[in-house]
């Protein structure tokens, strides 16, 4: 090889992102734009969706997209921020759900109560029910939190307790379609931002130092237990959030909250989506979920259709659509001689 | 036998090796010295293949792109795009730095992974080689890796690299965290080796006192460039690296 011609493709950070680390020294319009415009982008797109689409249909699709939304959120948060790999999406959701429709059926409250009430109650009891394994590195807490939905479902089942197999039935509704429409939109693009803003704060750099290397997170005086399990209750209450809002969507509750693809469908969007961006596996879902309902008039055989898109992004996209999107986004590429 | 020439290597736009040519004859030790960041491991890791490996995975993970350019001659064959586990077929074993044993297995099973390529007299052969050249192994060999000492972790992960049945071997910075006692056993140890077993080593190091008195030829790395190079009395008899290296200042 003659070392005279050759050449490499080096990256280099746009202009803004050079000047300063995080803060923004902001000098024209279009460097403000620069920054504003992907999360305008991403607010002002998920806002008029519902109104694109004059479908009720497709109306519900979209909010169904959010509670898959909320779950891939929560497992990203856990698997890139805390090292914690979630399997038990459908236990939040169905936590959250059977807690909405007891308070909501039995109590008599009102769904703007239920939801909030759901959410907070339901992710301590999923905290408290996951506590045991959070001290315990490895695939423990995987382990787990995939055997709490099917033995929840069994238990319901087999006690015949909130109207076993039937479910509970005759939850209120949202008053309006424009609550049940915008309601779950709103709340994922606040939980979206919250956590973003989260994991850059002191207490996301503890638990990201929780993942890299919890010896040393110990050796700093600080209780890794605690941390894990304010990360679990921060994604069980999202999960179980969402659950709730299925719920009074459906105006039923039953066993099938505690359906697999609650736990499944939210990792697929990650990978397809780009881990640890947050932004990512929302997006993920965004294609996903709309494919899944694209392909029911193939039955079964959407299953094929899915595993081989998922395939095809492992193989020929491994990191992930907003990893790549944000790299070409934020540095250009040029050849550069040697 | 090995001979690199124009080895340079980038982690994204950070250059770590810069036109590095080394090269080492049959039979001979070859030390690298540098200090911290000065791109010994860089180097190691090329001329073993590994940074191939960590190139794809980088390239998956959506992370650095690392950029190699250059030669590296084995036996007159180019072998700079040959897979790791090729090049460590045709002989070339990399023992990486922080030893890297097999933390959950014992001592010997540690030494027969090592040997898994080799034929199975020519394994046990080495395998009594290994029990002769550390007699501290053959009493730990039902021990669990992580539980041995720095200094005998070290004599396994060399036991296991001589396992492979090197015609060159790597020995990135062998000394690293052990007692100056530990120091010149693994010294000697690495000369017997070389001499016993006809085989070229290459051993990177930030001290060069206590390896400099086993070496053949020896090249200085700063910066990621090969400043110097020698046999042991020229780099010895060069009062840069007498007060660089040695700490002896001229009178």
């Amino acid at each position: 090889m003659a070392i005279t011609t050759q050449r490499r493709k080096e990256r280099i950070d746009r202009g803004i992102n050079v000047r300063t680390e995080g803060i923004y020294a902001l000098m024209s319009i279009k460097e403000l734009s620069y920054l504003a415009a992907p999360r305008l982008v991403l607010i002002v797109g998920l806002l008029i969706l519902p109104l694109l689409l004059p479908d009720m249909y497709w109306k519900r699709v979209i909010t169904i997209t959010c509670i898959y939304a909320f779950l891939a959120l929560s497992f990203d948060f856990l698997a890139h921020f805390v090292g914690l790999v979630s399997l038990g999406g459908a236990f939040f959701v169905g936590i959250g759900g059977y807690l909405a429709a007891i308070a909501n059926t039995y109590w008599g409250f009102p769904p703007w109560l239920t939801i909030p009430f759901a959410a907070l109650v339901g992710g301590a009891v999923c905290t408290l029910l996951l506590f045991p394994c959070l001290p315990l590195r490895g695939v423990y807490f995987a382990i787990v939190s995939l055997m709490y939905p099917l033995f929840s479902a069994r238990v319901i089942e087999a006690l015949d307790i909130f109207g076993g197999t039937d479910g509970i039935m005759g939850i209120d509704g949202f008053s309006n379609h424009f609550v049940e429409e915008y309601a779950p939109l709103g709340l994922l693009l606040i939980a979206l931002f919250a956590i973003r803003r989260l994991v850059t704060t002191d207490f996301g750099l503890v638990l990201r130092g929780v993942k890299d290397n919890d010896q040393a997170i110990r050796a700093s005086g600080m209780n890794v237990t605690f941390y894990k399990s304010v990360a679990v209750y921060i994604a069980s209450t999202m999960g179980c959030l969402s659950g709730a809002i299925l719920v009074h969507i459906y105006m039923w509750s039953g066993i099938s909250l505690f359906a697999l693809d609650f736990s499944i469908l939210p990792i697929a969007a990650t990978v397809i989506g780009g881990s640890g961006t947050l932004i990512g596996p929302v997006l993920g879902c965004f294609i996903l979920v709309p494919i899944s309902e694209l392909l029911r008039d193939f039955g079964t055989l959407r299953i094929v259709f899915y595993a081989l898109i998922l395939v095809g992004f492992i193989i020929f996209r491994s990191e992930g659509l907003m990893v790549w999107g944000q790299r070409k986004y934020h540095q250009f590429e040029r050849w550069t001689q040697i | 036998m090995l001979e690199a020439k124009g080895l340079m290597v980038f982690y994204e736009n950070m250059l770590a090796l810069n036109n590095v040519s080394i090269k080492c004859a049959d039979n001979q030790i070859v030390g690298i010295f540098g200090a911290n960041s000065a791109g010994k491991s860089t180097l190691m890791y090329t001329l073993a293949g590994i940074i191939l490996d960590m190139q794809k995975k980088e390239a998956m993970a959506g992370g650095e792109r690392i950029t190699m350019m250059g030669e590296i001659r084995y036996q007159g064959e180019e072998i700079s795009h040959l897979k790791p586990s090729l090049r460590a077929r045709k002989g070339i074993i990399l023992c990486p730095e922080r030893r890297r044993i097999f933390k959950e297995s014992s001592v010997i099973e540690n030494l027969r992974i090592g040997g898994y390529l080799a034929s199975a007299p020519q394994a046990k052969k080495t395998l009594a080689y290994v029990f002769e050249l550390f007699p501290t192994l053959k009493h730990l060999q039902k021990r669990i890796g992580g539980f041995l000492s720095g200094g005998e972790q070290q004599m396994l992960a060399i036991g296991r690299a001589l396992m492979a049945q090197p015609k060159i071997l790597l020995l990135d910075e062998p000394l690293l965290g052990l007692s100056p006692l530990m120091q010149s056993n693994l010294i000697h140890a690495t000369r017997e080796i070389c001499n016993k077993m006809q085989i070229a080593i290459i051993v990177t190091e930030q001290y060069a006192r206590p390896v400099m008195p086993i070496v053949d030829y020896a090249f200085i790395l700063e910066n990621g460039s090969a400043v110097l190079e020698g046999t042991r009395q020229e780099l010895m008899d060069n009062p840069d690296v007498r007060s660089a290296y040695f700490g002896i200042e001229e009178s």
